[in-house]
């Protein structure tokens, strides 16, 4: 794997960011001792080699300049995160430029070419910003003030401006609660700027605690109330001027850096230590991504998947020849090397794509896809891929575009629940559109669609939900005022807003919603009118029915937003929205750090919502809904009940609550752990004595033949009447071990086989097999089913079939991805080599994974699921190990962003 | 202007003889039966905001009052109408004084008139049974972007102080009420209801074109998805709000309009930025919406609002008067301020007689220049009735406002001279002249009151009446 995750790896260097994104990453190649002859007052120590404690603060950091070029006019930002957001130098002869420092004279600007999104975005959301400046002041007689870092439009409209007012430091924020030009304003104590070399950091946090540090120590503390999120989103970076170019500050700049959120006393004293110079890593010298690299995993991989692996896969290896891996690829098969580095020519591989005798009885490559095989051999046939996941590259196609997500029907139940305290679950389940299954989960985002059912249905809920409401006292936890003026309703709108639609709401929607209010008191309505409707339009509101996010950025990943993080956590852990203690995690800005973010989660793991959201996982992934319209034919088994389907899946969901969550073992014991859970009519079913009137656990210890999840009647059905071995195969090669196969040739008859004397399914499974036309296919799966041969279609055990024929339970099967075929002589055996397979395990990782993130995984997350596996199963492999491993990955903790337009 | 003049003609010949609707034709009998006799009782409330000061009412037509001046002759223009009593100390002086417009009380809270508005009075005492079937017994719009407080913007008030109806603040909303069905006799619960979530919707919209539009936080992929719940949700409007009645021939219904409503329209008091253009194009359309309505006797009372009393808007653009420019609004640039301080509100606090106030001056030429557009529409041949005069000298039509100063500084001056204009009511007030009356709002509208034949007085029954005979014919 080391290989395929380097160009991840590298891009989560340049994110600033390991597994855990949100933390600071420590670098590895540190920078040597600053030059404590630039900085005059920087303590002594760093002269020395910087230890791991002197590396800088990276987590939050946004923009970084260290001015270490000395010609040219551009000032590079180093953050490594995000689109650099370079600066120009306005008036080159205003500036003198030496290694490390930047000289600003009478008029001289430096600012970035386009709006500092990355800042004002990272902003907006945190509500918490540092600005940190080494710098030495030209003088103390600046005023205006002079800007040393601004961003602004102009002397009268910014965001955020740090200033010298003579001999003080003076910073002006734009919030809801300060003007458009900042003010008023923090400044330094009067005396405290000397015209020497100083570190100056301005912190904010989203509470509104602004202070100012002067060589690591805090000078000023003022609350500075409001939120951001009325920042201009137009507004440049400069420095050294206002943007209109009338405010010059005079000095010279060491160190500029912007982070998006507050920095701790301690993280201040940590830069102050570290000194001007970087002690971590430019982007710019990150370890780049080899293009022959990326070229095969992004080019070659999925062509191989798509076009060769069906038969030349390590299962199938058709003409002894084994395409996912680089060592059997090289040594070729039967007919001798396929693979001639350097030479397509001379290729086995690409000569008889080229004649298109392969692939055999599919469609031709295309001439672009040949000239693509082509080019890659004659390259020297790079491979950075241990093995080609044919079932992650399936899904790249679907898994195109970023998604938002609409809340499932079970989501917008547990979220009106939680957000006013109405049960609607009846209501809901009667008139919404049921969430369809896609990709194997009815969460897969790119498949919840709206209709005009739905409309219509969030509309009528909306009525009822507030219908059920104690309006006036709802409002009360917001306002102990009942007047309709903008006074009361526009904090209440806000706050009442902030919970039910899971964050702050800018500006202009909480303008939006009190255009409801004004409308209702305009027709005569009164407070508690008022408050009803503006719930009616919250429920209804894109902020309610879906999880938005931001996903405009520079195209890189970028971490989520901690209202964003706070809904993905609860989301995911609990299929409903963030309770109060998260709500208040993010207001406080206490979703950054990686401790933080465990605390929370261990708190929601302990929480009965995270068994509950887990069997919703096992009921999707295993498809228990399915079980609702179970028919057995009636004649070929009159002893079916249908209550028996029910009985099969509260058996599933409770084995597994057992199992997950009693005594905590690792998820792959739900292969052969030694217990079920029935009632007497399942246990007279599966043919054991009846321990209770209702459900009972049962010790299946001494039942050799049941044990595990695949002896459990809820998936045995999945091979209908007849218990296919085609459709048992399919759903353990897909589901439990995540492999793929492709679909049969169209036209084909799949009409069940019967059994008959002398002929099982295992025979006929066998017939199949060495068949030709079939075999390179079936050869994947049926072999997988034969242990469960003796499991009847409803999951009764027989030694026979109805025909007499004997049955078997002994079987070779071969994993997805590779190694050789294992036997095994029972079910039990077959049960065991499951649970300890380690693709059975990745495999539970996935699709963990991807019921968490609400869509398919491709061959981009291999290298981050990888890590979750391992992470997991140093975590003892449990439900709560997994989850915790998920959530902390940089699967939730970022998300991928499209490049403004 | 964009917009394309509705007029009655029009109207009347895009709906036909065979297909007209149900509703408009009944009351179109019952209009033209009453019509034969004696033109209906009819009274309107025409507000708009921030007042005139009065040193520029008494300038006559020479200046701000010029875009009257063709109307002359068929209105009352009233001066020193003292509205101080109206005053309700602590909370505001634009609220005070646009809620004392039409009623001569002080609001009773944020939401309710201090008493019924002289329109509702007159509707009681003439139609205590409702109106004839098929008509609105109240529309109520207006073009206006401050909605703090209902009082700045609804001028059409019941008994108790509630407003007589929901407000239409849209061109189509308006055409919507007009021609299409009306159930029942009046705005029940029902109805009301139907109205307010059909408000909600719109927010809801609103919010939805956010998340597709270029302030999206959203990648392609999610836009595509919410464009397509925002499809489903007009789809939804449109089957649950489809009008009922109207004739498929009838003129279409005007097109969305662009300009910011509801919630957005007043970002807390902050103010839009908006053009001459837009913001007369739009009230143009309502304005003659609301005249139709009038001309086809679909309504006989309520309101019409130019702009809010305390109103912040930034206009900008280019105000001809008679095809020549007057002045260039650019509130924001003349003030040098962004947000609330770049409002043209700030003139009135500015207004000093010292200064020459252009400004305020064109600000207030403009308004009064559509005012007198509505008033046009209902003097003109469209609006001709059987006794010869047309439904503006027929009818009580008053225009008022809320201030008659804007400096906030002395309550007496502010609310002591506030301009007042009123139209013949059918001969029974005087009109051709601008009267210094010197009398107060409550003693105006009582006269009003019972020179429409009606017995009920507003204002406390203890509080000494004083008839201003002067403004009687």
């Amino acid at each position: 794997m080391k290989n395929t995750c380097t160009l991840l790896l590298a891009m989560a260097v340049v994110a600033g960011g390991g597994l855990i994104c949100r933390a600071a990453a420590p670098q590895s190649n540190k920078q040597p001792a600053n030059d404590n002859a630039a900085v005059g007052n920087a303590p002594a120590q760093h002269d020395v080699a910087p230890t791991q404690d002197d590396v800088r603060v990276q987590s939050g950091l946004l923009a970084l300049y260290d001015f270490q070029d000395s010609t040219g006019n551009v000032v590079r930002d180093r953050s490594g995160v995000g689109e650099p957001l370079d600066l120009q130098i306005v008036a080159p002869a205003k500036v003198r430029r030496t290694p490390g420092a930047l000289e600003v004279r009478a008029g001289g600007l430096i600012r970035s070419r386009k709006p500092a999104a990355k800042i004002i975005n990272a902003v907006r959301r945190s509500g918490a910003i540092t600005i940190e400046t080494w710098l030495r002041p030209a003088n103390t007689k600046t005023k205006g003030p002079g800007r040393i870092v601004t961003l602004s439009a102009n002397g009268s409209e910014r965001n955020v401006t740090l200033g010298q007012e003579r001999n003080q430091y003076d910073v002006r924020l734009r919030t809801t609660s300060t003007s458009t030009n900042g003010i008023p304003s923090v400044s330094s104590p009067k005396k405290s700027l000397a015209a020497k070399r100083a570190h100056v950091v301005y912190t904010r946090d989203r509470t509104g605690r602004a202070r100012i540090y002067i060589d690591g120590k805090q000078v000023v503390e003022k609350t500075v109330a409001g939120a951001t999120l009325n920042w201009s989103r137009a507004y440049h970076l400069g420095l050294g001027n206002e943007l209109s170019q009338d405010r010059p500050w005079l000095g010279t700049f060491y160190l500029v850096a912007v982070y998006g959120r507050d920095l701790r006393s301690q993280e201040v004293a940590r830069n102050f230590q570290a000194g001007p110079k970087l002690g971590v890593r430019p982007a710019s010298v990150a370890k780049a991504v080899s293009p022959a690299h990326q070229f095969f995993e992004t080019q070659v991989a999925p062509l191989l998947a798509k076009h060769c692996l069906e038969c030349h896969s390590t299962t199938a290896k058709k003409g002894e020849l084994d395409l996912s891996r680089k060592e059997s690829a090289l040594a070729g098969g039967e007919s001798g090397p396929a693979i001639v580095p350097g030479k397509a020519e001379e290729s086995l591989l690409f000569q008889s794509v080229d004649s298109d005798e392969m692939p055999l009885d599919r469609p031709a490559l295309s001439g672009q896809e040949k000239a693509l095989l082509r080019r890659w051999l004659d390259d020297g046939a790079d491979w950075s891929l241990p093995v080609i996941d044919a079932a992650a590259f399936k899904r790249r196609r679907v898994a195109k575009g970023n998604w938002l997500r609409r809340l499932t029907v079970s989501e917008y139940i547990a979220t009106v629940r939680s957000a006013v305290g109405v049960d609607i679950a009846k209501e809901a389940l009667a008139i919404l559109p049921p969430d369809i299954r896609a990709d194997g989960f009815s969460n897969t985002a790119y498949n919840l669609t709206v209709d005009l059912e739905h409309i219509e249905a969030y509309a009528d809920l909306a009525q009822r939900i507030v219908d059920k409401i104690d309006v006036s006292a709802f409002a009360a936890k917001y306002t102990s005022s009942k007047k309709i003026t903008d006074k009361n309703m526009r904090p209440l709108i806000a706050n009442m807003g902030k919970w039910i639609l899971r964050g702050p709401l800018e500006e202009h929607e909480v303008a939006t919603f009190r255009g409801v209010s004004t409308t209702v008191a305009a027709a005569g309505g009164n407070f508690e009118e008022a408050v009803r409707f503006v719930l009616e339009a919250m429920l209804q509101s894109p902020r309610f029915i879906y999880r938005i996010e931001n996903q405009r950025g520079d195209g890189l990943p970028w971490p989520v937003g901690d209202y964003e993080l706070a809904s993905r956590l609860s989301y995911i852990l609990w299929g409903g929205p963030p309770d109060e203690q998260l709500i208040k995690a993010a207001d406080a800005g206490r979703l950054y750090e990686q401790k933080d973010v465990e605390k929370q989660v261990r708190r929601m793991l302990q929480d009965p919502r995270a068994v509950e959201r887990s069997m919703q996982f096992m009921a999707e992934w295993l498809d228990l809904n399915r079980l609702q319209h179970l028919a057995p034919n009636a004649a070929r088994f009159p002893s079916w009940d249908k209550r028996l389907a029910e009985d099969m899946r509260t058996e599933t969901l409770e084995f597994f609550k057992d199992v997950a969550w009693k005594q905590k073992r690792p998820l792959a014991d739900l292969l052969n752990a030694q217990l079920t859970y029935a009632t007497p009519r399942l246990a007279k079913h599966y043919g054991l004595k009846p321990q209770a009137a209702g459900l009972a656990r049962y010790d299946l210890h001494d039942t050799p033949s049941r044990g595990g999840l695949l002896t459990q009647g809820s998936v045995l059905t999945v091979g209908g009447d007849e218990a296919s071995m085609v459709a048992r195969g399919l759903f353990i090669l897909k589901d439990i071990l995540r492999g793929s196969v492709a679909d049969p040739p169209p036209g084909l008859d799949t009409t069940p086989v019967p059994t008959s004397p002398g002929l099982t399914q295992r025979g006929i499974a066998a017939e199949r097999i060495a068949n030709g036309s079939c075999g390179g296919c079936h050869i994947k799966f049926e072999p997988l089913a034969f242990g469960l041969e003796k499991f009847d279609g409803i999951g009764a055990f027989h030694e026979r079939d109805e025909h007499g024929n004997k049955l078997r339970d002994d079987g070779k099967m071969v994993f997805p991805g590779g190694g050789a075929a294992v036997g095994y002589q029972t079910s039990a055996e077959l049960m065991n080599l499951l649970a300890a397979s380690e693709q059975v395990q990745k495999s539970l990782t996935w699709k963990v994974t991807q019921f968490s993130l609400g869509r398919p995984l491709i061959e981009a997350d291999a290298p981050i699921l990888e890590k979750i596996y391992r992470q997991a199963q140093e975590d003892g492999g449990t439900y709560a190990s997994l989850m915790t491993a998920i959530v902390m990955s940089d699967l939730v903790q970022k998300t991928s962003t499209e490049k403004e337009p | 202007m964009k917009n394309i003049r509705l007029d009655r003609r029009t109207a009347l010949k895009g709906m036909g003889a065979i297909a007209i609707g149900l509703p408009l034709l009944e009351e179109m009998q019952v209009a033209a039966a009453e019509q034969a006799t004696a033109p209906p009782v009819r009274a309107f409330n025409v507000f708009f905001g921030l007042g005139i000061p009065s040193p520029l009412q008494a300038e006559g037509f020479s200046d701000v009052l010029e875009p009257l001046k063709p109307l002359a002759k068929k209105l009352l223009i009233m001066r020193n109408v003292d509205q101080v009593r109206c005053d309700a100390p602590g909370i505001n002086a634009h609220y005070d004084g646009a809620s004392g417009a039409f009623t001569a009380e002080p609001p009773d809270g944020e939401a309710r008139s201090g008493g019924p508005s002289i329109d509702q009075v007159v509707r009681k005492t003439h139609y205590p049974q409702g109106l004839p079937p098929g008509m609105a017994p109240t529309i109520v719009a207006g073009t206006f972007f401050r909605r703090s407080r209902v009082g700045r913007y609804v001028h059409s008030y019941n008994q108790d102080g509630s407003v007589a109806a929901a407000m239409q603040e849209s061109p189509r909303r308006l055409f919507q009420r007009v021609f299409g069905t009306y159930q029942g006799k009046g705005d029940d619960a029902a109805v009301r209801r139907r109205e307010l979530r059909r408000s909600v919707l719109d927010t809801v919209v609103e919010q939805y074109k956010f998340y597709t539009g270029a302030n999206s936080p959203l990648g392609a992929a999610s836009r595509a998805r919410i464009a397509d719940h925002l499809d489903r949700v007009r789809e939804y409007e449109q089957r649950a709000y489809a009008m009922q009645g109207q004739d498929s021939q009838a003129p279409s219904a005007p097109a969305r309009s662009e300009l910011a409503h509801g919630g957005r329209a007043d970002p807390g008091g902050e103010g839009i930025d908006i053009t001459l253009e837009e913001l007369t194009s739009e009230w143009r359309l309502l304005a003659d919406l609301y005249a139709l309505a009038i001309q086809l006797d679909r309504v006989r009372f309520g309101s019409l609002t130019f702009l809010a009393a305390g109103e912040r808007i930034r206009l900008t653009g280019e105000y001809q008067y008679e095809g020549k420019t007057r002045f260039l609004f650019d509130d924001a640039a003349q003030h040098n301020a962004t947000g609330s301080k770049g409002c043209s509100h700030e003139w009135w606090h500015q207004f000093a007689m010292k200064k020459k106030n252009e400004a305020l001056r064109a600000h207030g030429h403009m308004k009064m220049r559509e005012i007198a557009y509505f008033l046009q529409r209902l003097d003109d041949a469209d609006s001709l009735e059987p006794n010869g005069k047309t439904i503006l000298e027929n009818s009580m039509i008053t225009i008022s406002t809320e201030s008659g100063d804007g400096r906030h500084a002395n309550v007496r001056r502010e609310l002591s001279g506030v301009f007042h204009a009123i139209s013949g009511a059918n001969g029974r007030f005087k009109t051709g002249q601008i009267l210094d009356v010197g009398a107060q709002g409550l003693d105006v509208y009582n006269t009003m009151l019972a020179a429409m034949g009606v017995a009920q007085q507003l204002g406390p029954a203890e509080t000494p009446r004083k008839s201003v005979e002067a403004i009687l014919a």
